[in-house]
């Protein structure tokens, strides 16, 4: 990596922001990884692989509601962007099957749903 | 078109009734009877961000969201809304959070070990500014127009740190990130550096230019692995990019950062032990002035702030003092970071407007209390803190509001209670925890703390006599007055603050040797409701001391002289009949 | 200057001072427990607290600045009741056993409570019952009546930089200890006993060694005699009553022979002989080029032990000669025996000494027996006889004086300054010109070498030969100098000294230890004087002129350096590192 200069700072922006795709976040701090948050990151990994799926799974920080650890993001294009908590093994699962496959919204685990409201 | 649906019904019933599941079917269905089921999902949420407004129904796209909705409105959503796109003006609702993250903002959005994507959320442009267009002196300024102060308890005003280090000359300052996070309960600063790394180190470099300081210490108890270890690459990434080292960024600013271990005692958290600390010595808080800005590390001005603190830095210099400023209230700006937990439904992190109301932040941010209880009291600002009962709830939050009530602002630590907590065993466990952490260098805290600790024990086990109040205040005072540091003036604090507002209960135990709360284990007795049992023997087969005797022609007792207290009848009845008094 | 009121009297004074000293300008006294002139304010008691009218934060006197315009209360019914409380507070931490206690009647934490009127202690009294450590057999440790004020780690580590001493635990059990909770005697320990000098209670002491005295006194079979250093006649008065400095050889000659001791001599008298012998090395060295340069004084067993320890590189460097009281002590049991045919193992040699160590150095190798018996039996502290002398009944301010048994017990001005830093070196410089020249030097006083300066660095003139010479006490001051010749030696350039003297504790032998309490740099200054003044007054003040150092050569050791001295008078070092690179 070359380092970065005042004047290549904003190209190293835009080009980061130009991310585009479908995706999948998990809290992984502390309280997401104590609640389970490091099993459920390596399923969505997994079923991704197995299944071939166009998606980025990534890790983030802690998003605030602990009480809902562990919770995942998933943003598909053309679906609102949905927190889902109290994520085990079988909510990865139909994230993956339900949510990303089959385009609907799981029952009883959202805590959020995005919308950009421009 | 990807969408499965047209349009998403998020809907959950945010009062006490719980009657989602049956809401959800009659809608399904009535949706069904429209022929719907193909255009529209319905779904059940866990939460919809609104508390106590009976049945919430959200709509997408659109983002119509209806409060008090009832089975009687359900034809008119899907007729109105779902067919025709007009909304139901009657249940139209505005959700507004009341949170609002400043310093949280990308905590939970970016990857944190990946620089690029704090990057690409404007990251590190407070520092290409400043580089560019301004003096150590104009970021002081803005400091000083955002007005803010110290998030990790003190409150001091950060630019005035940060001026007094600038003004001595020195061959080397240092900037100290204090992460010895240790109030019970209070986890902001691990999140902060857990999810959102770069912020702080941002912040600390902002902080070296400011000061004219090259060197800085991230100062992390050991315990916090997971913040450790995002630390250290965060660092070795803005190493890379050229953020930290010689020329940032091409510049002529120089800054480089270590990691420093605490090994876990409390009041390193103090910023002179916490020096102490980093120099290899036992980590004793040494007395002020000199005040480590103008003579700290090594000797070397050095300027201390917390986590929070340094990460609110960077969004300031982006976004302008003045807006800081504009958040707020009168008396403090911005945003506070809270670790909320305890007896509320969504203990987590939250972050407010500076002025919010404790009310506000426990029933409209934390969804209110858990179980339904009723509120007894909010602790805050950890051990130094004090409780804050029910009829001051309405009090907005900041540093001098809380302290006029007995408690403190602290570093953002919130426990809520129940009618189920007791204020002498919550003060006994706040006391606890400063008389083990106690560093042991100054008698009235040292020695004092050890002594009302042994009364508070005395009041729960109902040995104590009025006296023992007077005896407690006393040493309370003396420790408040003539300790050394932060965790001696305000160790005394959960207990006066219990003494003031909830003197009755602590005289209920002496005079009364009873705990409302049924916390104080000595002061229970347990024996069995001849009414309500059906002499199943559960009781007695259970009793790990043999104090219940009896059969089931004669029914059971308890031999109060045997019993032990433990509470393993009362949990295995199954037909509430032991009685706990 | 800094203008301000404290309690409402106008004062002015240097910036910087701290309260507690600007009170004591006028006539006020903060009562304090920790805080010790020599020594930075550590603010442990928490007893010194003022406040500034109007404010309500208290301040603690010893460590804060007057400030200019301050408007200071030192004592009213708010801080006298949070001093009461704190003072009850370490007293039912405390084992309050005064009558039994070695600082009974000159303990700074009983006249507080004295001062205070402490009748009754509110608090329940917690003890603390830790062992006692007796093991060095110099100094005694009694953690049970620590108030951990810290004194003894501040000495250790800062004032002697020895790193004996530190706090272990936390909370309520903290302690003091050598570090990694060893004993004593495996400790890094010099025996200096600074600590023990410093220290306000009876926490630590000297290993007192009166019984096995006063056992020897007894003895029909013993033939007990005795010798007192330079520096004990002019302190012990303090325990008397007598005025600082007050030189009392005299009074003390006639005191012991009333304690029953059938010789006194006086170590003064051995001082010339090490002069002599230390001289004559001096010169060898230095003019002859036999041996290496610079030559070290070892007078100091405290000194000896922390150049074997932390310096063993250096252990070439050292005088070979004997301390003066060992020289004294193998001469009574060999010279003084033959010409007074008495069995030299009945003789019970007794050294009073203004030190602890030499409770040690008596032991310390197989050439502290070189009469063939111990050549000291036992080594007391100045404050041990001032017990004795109070113990037996003598009236000491009203003895008559009385003289010394020769040949032992006659020295001269030269001898006497041993007790002052800089003495043996100012002492060895007058018998080394004599030496060298032939003739005396025209001025007796070698100004340069006197005073409390850490460290002295000079040159004299000898016969056109420049002797750089440097002085150190207290131990802190050893590194300079030594890493200066170190770097000289690594680097093979000029040497920067050609005789050094070190000793162990400030201001020299008259701060020693095992003086009587509260000394301090004023104290310690009015000790030397009373030196310097006998030195004055004395008509022979050159050691070389001693005529029974003379006679003592002729009928015995032949001369200095002779055969015979160094089987008697001359010992080995041997290089015991402490720690690896």
């Amino acid at each position: 990596m070359k380092k970065l200069t005042k004047e290549t700072l904003d190209a190293c922006r835009s080009e980061s922001q130009r991310k585009r795709g479908n995706w999948i976040k998990v809290g992984m701090s502390t309280c997401g990884i104590a609640a389970g948050a490091g099993d459920v990151f390596a399923i969505l990994q997994n079923e991704a692989q197995k299944r071939n799926l166009d998606i980025r799974i990534e890790k983030c920080g802690c998003a605030g509601m602990c009480y809902a650890e562990p919770l995942v993001e998933v943003y598909v294009e053309g679906m609102p962007q949905v927190v889902y908590g109290d994520v085990d093994k079988e909510t990865a699962l139909a994230i993956i099957d339900k949510h990303i496959s089959g385009k609907r919204l799981l029952n009883d685990h959202i805590y959020n749903v995005k919308v950009d409201r421009s | 078109m990807t969408m499965g649906y047209k349009k998403i019904v998020l809907l959950k019933d945010t009062g006490s009734t719980g009657r989602t599941k049956e809401f959800y079917n009659l809608f399904l269905e009535q949706c069904r009877l429209e022929n719907l089921q193909d255009d529209v999902q319905i779904v059940r949420v866990a939460d919809i961000g609104m508390y106590d407004k009976g049945i919430v129904v959200r709509i997408i796209p659109g983002d119509i969201t209806y409060a008090g909705v009832t089975e009687a409105h359900i034809q008119k959503i899907i007729q109105q809304t779902l067919k025709n796109n007009k909304p139901v003006k009657e249940l139209l609702f505005t959700r507004a959070s009341k949170q609002m993250r400043v310093v949280l903002k990308s905590c939970g959005e970016i990857d944190p070990e990946n620089i690029k994507d704090y990057i690409a959320c404007d990251g590190y442009q407070a520092l290409k500014t400043m580089l560019a267009k301004s003096s150590s002196e104009d970021v002081i300024n803005e400091l000083k127009t955002s007005g803010l102060r110290g998030r990790g308890g003190g409150g001091f005003p950060t630019w005035m740190k940060w001026k007094f280090a600038r003004q001595i000359e020195a061959d080397q300052k240092y900037i100290i990130c204090n992460a010895d996070e240790g109030d019970p309960g209070a986890y902001m600063d691990r999140s902060v550096l857990e999810g959102d790394p770069h912020s702080v180190v941002e912040g600390m470099i902002i902080a070296g230019y400011a000061v004219g300081a090259t060197k800085g210490f991230v100062y992390v108890r050991a315990e916090y692995e997971l913040a450790i270890e995002r630390v250290e690459k965060t660092i070795e990434q803005a190493r890379e990019y050229g953020l930290l080292g010689e020329h940032i960024l091409g510049s002529d600013f120089s800054f480089d950062l270590e990691i420093r271990l605490g090994a876990g005692a409390f009041v390193c958290g103090e910023e002179t032990a916490l020096i102490a600390s980093i120099e290899g010595k036992r980590g004793y808080p040494s007395p002020r002035p000199p005040y480590p800005s103008v003579k700290g590390l090594w000797g070397k001005p050095t300027v201390i702030n917390n986590v929070e603190t340094l990460a609110t830095v960077p969004v300031i210099l982006r976004k302008g003092g003045a807006w800081f400023a504009s958040i707020g209230s009168e008396n403090a700006k911005g945003t506070k970071v809270f670790a909320l937990t305890g007896k509320v439904k969504n203990s987590g992190l939250i972050e407010v407007p500076m002025g919010i109301t404790l009310r506000e932040i426990v029933f409209d941010i934390g969804g209110g209390m858990l179980n339904g209880k009723k509120i007894k009291a909010v602790q805050t600002g950890g051990p130094s803190g004090g409780v804050i009962p029910e009829h001051l709830l309405d009090t907005p939050v900041d540093y001098e509001n809380l302290q006029k009530l007995g408690s403190i602002m602290g570093s953002g630590g919130m426990i809520v209670m129940d009618e189920d907590d007791c204020m002498v065993d919550i003060a006994k466990f706040y006391l606890k925890f400063c008389v083990d952490e106690s560093c042991g260098k100054c008698a009235p805290c040292r020695i004092g703390g050890f002594q009302m600790l042994g009364y508070l024990n005395k009041i729960s086990e109902g040995k104590a006599g009025e006296d023992d109040i007077e005896l407690l205040e006393r040493i309370c005072n003396a420790s408040k007055k003539a300790s050394l540091c932060g965790l001696g003036q305000t160790s005394p604090n959960p207990v006066l603050s219990t003494l003031k507002y909830f003197r009755e209960e602590y005289l209920e135990h002496i005079r009364d040797r009873k705990c409302r709360a049924r916390k104080c284990v000595d002061l229970l007795t347990y024996h069995i409701g001849q009414e309500k049992c059906k002499r199943c023997s559960i009781c007695m087969r259970n009793c790990p001391v043999n104090a219940i005797s009896g059969d089931k022609q004669q029914g059971f007792l308890i031999d109060v002289n045997k019993c032990v207290k433990c509470g393993k009848c009362f949990d295995v009845c199954k037909f509430d009949a032991i009685i706990r008094e | 200057m800094i203008q301000a009121k404290i309690n409402g009297i106008d004062i002015k004074v240097k910036e910087g001072t701290s309260i507690l000293d600007a009170a004591k300008k006028v006539n006020i006294n903060i009562p304090t427990l920790c805080k010790h002139p020599d020594l930075d304010a550590t603010a442990a008691c928490g007893i010194c607290i003022v406040k500034v009218k109007g404010g309500n934060k208290m301040l603690r006197s010893c460590c804060t600045p007057l400030e200019k315009g301050m408007d200071i209360i030192t004592h009213d019914d708010e801080l006298q009741e949070a001093r009461r409380t704190v003072i009850q507070l370490i007293l039912s931490n405390h084992p309050n056993d005064c009558l039994q206690c070695a600082r009974n009647n000159n303990c700074e934490l009983q006249r507080l409570a004295a001062d205070f009127g402490i009748r009754t202690v509110a608090f329940p009294h917690v003890a603390k019952e830790l062992p006692q450590d007796s093991s060095s057999k110099t100094i005694n440790l009694v953690p049970d009546k620590c108030i951990l004020c810290g004194r003894c780690v501040q000495v250790c580590q800062q004032m002697q930089d020895v790193w004996a001493l530190s706090f272990l635990e936390r909370g309520f059990q903290t302690r003091i200890s050598p570090a990694g909770d060893i004993n004593l005697s495996e400790s890094p320990c010099v025996r200096c006993g600074q600590c023990s000098a410093h220290c306000p209670t009876g926490a630590i002491a000297e290993f007192d060694q009166t019984p096995e005295v006063w056992k020897a006194l007894y003895d029909p079979n013993k033939y007990c005699v005795v010798q007192i250093a330079p520096a004990v006649r002019v302190a012990i008065g303090e325990a008397f009553g007598y005025p600082e400095g007050a030189n009392l050889t005299g009074k003390l000659y006639a005191a012991l022979r009333r304690l029953g001791f059938k010789a006194v001599f006086d170590t003064s008298f051995a001082a010339d002989l090490t002069v002599m012998e230390e001289a004559a090395e001096f010169v060898q060295r230095f003019a002859h080029g036999k041996g290496v340069l610079p030559l070290i004084t070892s007078c100091c067993p405290a000194w000896v032990d922390f150049m074997e320890k932390f310096y063993p590189d250096m252990v070439k460097h050292f005088s070979s000669a004997k301390s003066p009281h060992e020289m004294l002590g193998v001469l009574s049991k060999t010279y003084y025996a033959q010409q007074n045919a008495i069995d030299p193992a009945t003789i019970y040699m007794v050294s009073i000494m203004p030190c602890t160590a030499k409770k040690y150095e008596i032991q310390r190798s197989e050439e502290m027996y070189a009469s063939g018996y111990p050549d000291i039996n036992v080594s007391l502290t100045t404050r041990e006889l001032a017990r004795m002398i109070k113990q037996s009944g003598i009236d000491f301010m009203h003895l008559p004086e009385a003289q010394p048994d020769h040949v032992l017990g006659e020295y001269t001005g030269a001898g006497v300054i041993f007790g002052a830093t800089g003495g043996v070196m100012e002492a060895a410089l007058r018998t080394a010109h004599y030496m060298v020249t032939g003739t005396d030097a025209d001025k007796v006083d070698f100004e340069n070498v006197r005073g409390l300066k850490g460290v002295k660095e000079t040159e004299v003139n000898i016969k056109g030969n420049k002797i750089k010479i440097a002085i150190a006490h207290g131990l802190e001051n050893v590194e300079y100098v030594l890493r200066r010749v170190q770097k000289a030696i690594a680097e093979k350039t000029e040497l920067p000294y050609h005789f050094i003297e070190v000793m162990a504790c400030p201001g020299g032998c008259v701060g020693g230890g095992g003086q009587p309490y509260g000394a301090t740099d004023k104290l310690r200054v009015a000790r030397a004087h009373g030196l310097y003044k006998e030195d004055d007054d004395k008509e022979l003040q050159y050691s070389h002129h001693n005529p029974y150092i003379k006679k003592v050569y002729k009928e015995f050791l032949e001369k200095p350096l002779s055969e015979k001295s160094h089987k008697l008078l001359h010992t080995h070092y041997t290089g015991r590192p402490l720690y690896k690179k």
